[in-house]
């Protein structure tokens, strides 16, 4: 079975994997285009997210040989830094972390991690704007012609539109999951 | 001034106790688990990254390797961070002691 999704926060995934676990499937692969690929099984699955700035390959080798000597296997996720996927079968020990200091560095990558990513939508965003400012998102021309013809340009333009607002709309999104990690880990 | 890991977490306290000896990841697990008599279970997210931090301030060092696993050792640096933790320990074991004896009075 393959789904696709589009997350932009790392524990609404994780959650959404697990249902989907819970129904009797285990994740196989993660493509970074957004497609999830699971096997129908009888055993039950749990599966973990880690995030992980960049590590060098011997450092990225260690992080995994200590994941999978717990019984962790690696579904996906690059050395050079992001989503780490961790499925196991569920047993007694289903946590990545066992206290609230590691828990607390986990959400503290992950506001590095969304900040980073908010700043560069950002950057875009101005390098856009002050380019054509919001007035030159449609064309001047548009708004003069009248009636049927200004819908159907207006209908056509507006895709081109959303596509230049993009970087302000994951600005808005990468936002938004900081403050979430913010809040957790100051609830940790 | 005082280091930024003092008081050691229990995790980080037991990490530097078991490493007292030569042992990998997985191992330095096995053995916290059974000194601790099955009340401290660290899951890999928080292992590996006890890991590095104590590695980053030079309180344990590789020492080798077995496999693809890394074997860290304690330093004399986490020695005395170990004999700095034990005082304050102590300490605060005389203040339950005198405790007691004020109840007793």
């Amino acid at each position: 079975m393959k789904k696709c999704n589009m997350f932009f926060n790392i524990e609404k995934e994780e959650k959404w994997l697990n249902e989907q676990l819970q129904a009797g499937y285990r994740c196989t692969n993660i493509s970074w285009l957004g497609v999830y690929t699971f096997n129908k099984t009888d055993k039950n699955y749990v599966m973990r997210l880690d995030y992980q700035g960049y590590l060098p390959k011997k450092k990225h080798q260690e992080y995994k040989t200590i994941y999978e000597d717990f019984g962790w296997d690696y579904v996906e996720g690059y050395s050079f830094g992001g989503i780490q996927y961790w499925q196991k079968e569920s047993g007694e020990q289903n946590d990545i972390f066992s206290d609230r200091e590691s828990k607390g560095n986990y959400y503290k990558r992950l506001m590095g991690y969304s900040l980073s990513l908010a700043l560069m939508s950002l950057f875009f965003t101005t390098m856009i704007l002050t380019d054509m400012g919001f007035s030159g998102l449609y064309h001047e021309g548009l708004w003069s012609m009248d009636g049927s013809l200004f819908w159907k340009a207006f209908v056509f333009e507006t895709p081109f539109v959303l596509l230049k607002l993009a970087p302000a709309i994951l600005a808005i999104l990468f936002g938004c999951s900081f403050y979430k990690s913010y809040r957790n880990y100051s609830m940790v | 001034m005082k280091h930024k890991l003092l008081p050691l977490s229990e995790t980080m306290h037991y990490i530097l106790l078991a490493l007292r000896e030569p042992l990998h990841g997985y191992a330095v697990m096995q053995k916290i688990e059974r000194i601790s008599n099955g009340s401290v279970v660290l899951a890999p997210g928080t292992l590996y990254g006890a890991i590095e931090n104590l590695n980053k301030h030079g309180w344990i060092e590789p020492v080798g390797i077995s496999g693809r696993r890394k074997i860290y050792k304690i330093t004399t640096d986490g020695m005395k961070i170990l004999s700095i933790e034990h005082d304050r320990l102590s300490h605060i074991l005389s203040l339950y002691e005198e405790g007691e004896i004020h109840e007793e009075m």
